[in-house]
């Protein structure tokens, strides 16, 4: 067993963090990178708060993966299957959509909340290039984990609508993905999206 | 799990402790970021033997007195070996995430004995977190197959003295064992009659490899050889086998005749409301009488551990009845 020094695959510089998590990101030159099954460059983009969000900011990373959906068949009891021609763009029961994935430490309910609900209704948000002194959670999901969490994901939303599922055959092919890190404001009910 | 493992750090030398199984450390001292890298990606630790000699044989002799095991193996049993090994185990912390669908199969009985059918259709979500451990050797005749304890502290000083099983499976294959308990575990858990629709993923956490201490005691007793293994981090007993009693055996199979006759007949006698009731306490009365009569049959050697034929605790028992009254109860209708 040996331990190393983790430094920027680009430039070299040692990486310095407070918080223990799966990707690393260079304060010099900003790049992403993991160590999961070897040195791995990750994409990912910054959101920018909205103008004159007030209170105390953070942001959140999210896995935004960028999935070929279509369902073949299912069966659902005492109730009708959610249409995914409202929330998938292309033919019925197919397309190509977005599904996103919290990568930080959430408990079961809120993963299922803030999952289902970003997939259905996908942010709308400018970037900026850096986190502008904002606190960042950490990221603590791999790009594979997220991966398999899509599907689940995606059963999740058709599972808890009206009607009890039954059966369901699918194909769920992910395309790309990246973090995002999205900002929130902090309220005594909990994190709120300020974008 | 509560094991640290001390390292220092490459870039100040500070003394950082990494938990077992984790790849990624931050230096308190200096912040870096740090990477353990494992033998060809295998994190590897080893438990400190803390039992003595002394304390294994004097553990022994306490479960030799334990239970139903003959009742002059404290008189007459006599150590024979006594001696630690190091057994590798595989132990892998994952988390299941997914669906399982499928409907609850209910049957009710009305007073005049017709039977209706009913079926509950259901959706579970599943979102678990399940620890994995397998012995990475094959142990012969020790019946050690799981690790119990996961904590303590960790050394490899001891390898140098005490004799160490290598690993023999691979880390793929433990992996893969693991899923399909993991999976068979989740299955469990939502008590579906049938399963429809099953989407389930598996998300290893951890996975590292734990040389355990574990003594070997192997006795005698009446010109027969026994054997039994002691934790050597909590001194306790794992496995083992140990010669059971006749009287005991007689008992067993005299208490369940009488036992299961007596709830057989008190059914029967209160049953003119209910047929279902007699029913019940005629398949109850079997299961208990067969459940006695294994004992009876097995009782001649008392088996603890992972053996593949050991004695069962009274929760598996009691599970055991219920399942034998249910197959009686279906064979009648």
């Amino acid at each position: 067993m040996k331990i190393v020094q983790i430094k920027c695959p680009s430039c070299g510089t040692p990486i310095r963090m407070k918080n223990k998590e799966r990707i690393f990101l260079c304060d010099n030159c900003k790049m992403m990178h993991t160590r999961n099954h070897g040195i791995e460059s990750i994409d990912y983009e910054i959101a920018d708060f909205a103008p004159g969000t007030a209170g105390e900011r953070m942001y959140m990373p999210f896995w935004r993966l960028y999935c070929d959906f279509s369902i073949r068949s299912k069966n659902v009891e005492r109730g009708s299957f959610f249409r995914l021609s409202q929330w998938i763009k292309g033919d019925r029961d197919s397309g190509m959509l977005f599904v996103f994935i919290p990568a930080f430490d959430v408990s079961l309910e809120d993963f299922k909340i803030l999952s289902t609900r970003l997939t259905l209704n996908p942010p709308h948000y400018h970037t900026t290039m850096n986190f502008g002194g904002v606190p960042r959670m950490p990221v603590l999901l791999t790009k594979e984990e997220a991966q398999e969490l899509a599907d689940f994901v995606v059963v999740t939303i058709e599972a808890e609508k009206p009607g009890v599922l039954q059966y369901l055959d699918y194909s769920l092919i992910v395309k790309d993905e990246k973090i995002i890190y999205l900002p929130f404001i902090k309220t005594p009910s909990g994190p709120v999206l300020a974008v | 799990m509560d094991i640290t493992i001390s390292l220092n750090c490459p870039a100040c030398g500070g003394t950082i402790n990494a938990s077992e199984g984790e790849n990624v450390v931050i230096c308190d001292y200096c912040d870096s970021a740090l990477f353990i890298e494992g033998d060809s990606g295998v994190y590897t630790i080893a438990f400190k033997n803390k039992i003595t000699k002394d304390s294994v044989v004097l553990e022994s002799k306490r479960w030799w007195s334990e239970g139903f095991k003959a009742r002059d193996l404290k008189r007459s049993g006599k150590v024979v070996e006594c001696y630690p090994i190091y057994l590798p185990f595989w132990n892998i912390d994952l988390k299941v995430a997914g669906w399982i669908c499928g409907y609850e199969e209910h049957i009710h009985t009305d007073s005049k004995g017709n039977m209706r059918k009913e079926r509950i259709p259901k959706e579970i979500m599943i979102m678990k977190e399940y620890v994995f451990t397998e012995i990475a050797c094959d142990p012969g005749d020790l019946g050690i197959r799981n690790l119990r304890n996961l904590s303590g502290e960790t050394s490899f000083e001891d390898f140098e003295m005490i004799p160490t099983f290598e690993s023999t499976t691979s880390r793929d294959d433990a992996l893969q064992h693991a899923k399909d308990d993991a999976f068979s575990r989740a299955r469990d858990s939502t008590r579906l009659t049938e399963i429809t629709f099953e989407r389930l993923h598996v998300l290893p956490r951890r996975i590292f490899l734990a040389y355990y201490p574990i003594w070997v005691v192997r006795y005698e007793y009446r010109d027969r050889m026994y054997v039994c293994t002691i934790d050597g981090v909590t001194g306790k007993i794992i496995s083992g086998r140990a010669p059971g009693d006749p009287i005991f055996q007689s008992l067993a199979v005299t208490a369940g005749a009488s036992i299961g006759g007596l709830i057989a007949a008190a059914g029967i006698l209160i049953s003119q409301a209910d047929p279902g009731i007699a029913l019940a306490a005629i398949g109850a009365g079997v299961a208990i009488l067969y459940v006695f009569y294994r004992f009876f049959r097995r009782g001649s050697e008392i088996i603890v551990g992972d053996f593949s034929e050991r004695s069962h605790s009274p929760g598996e028992i009691l599970k055991e009845i219920s399942e034998v009254t249910r197959k009686f109860q279906r064979v009648y209708r």
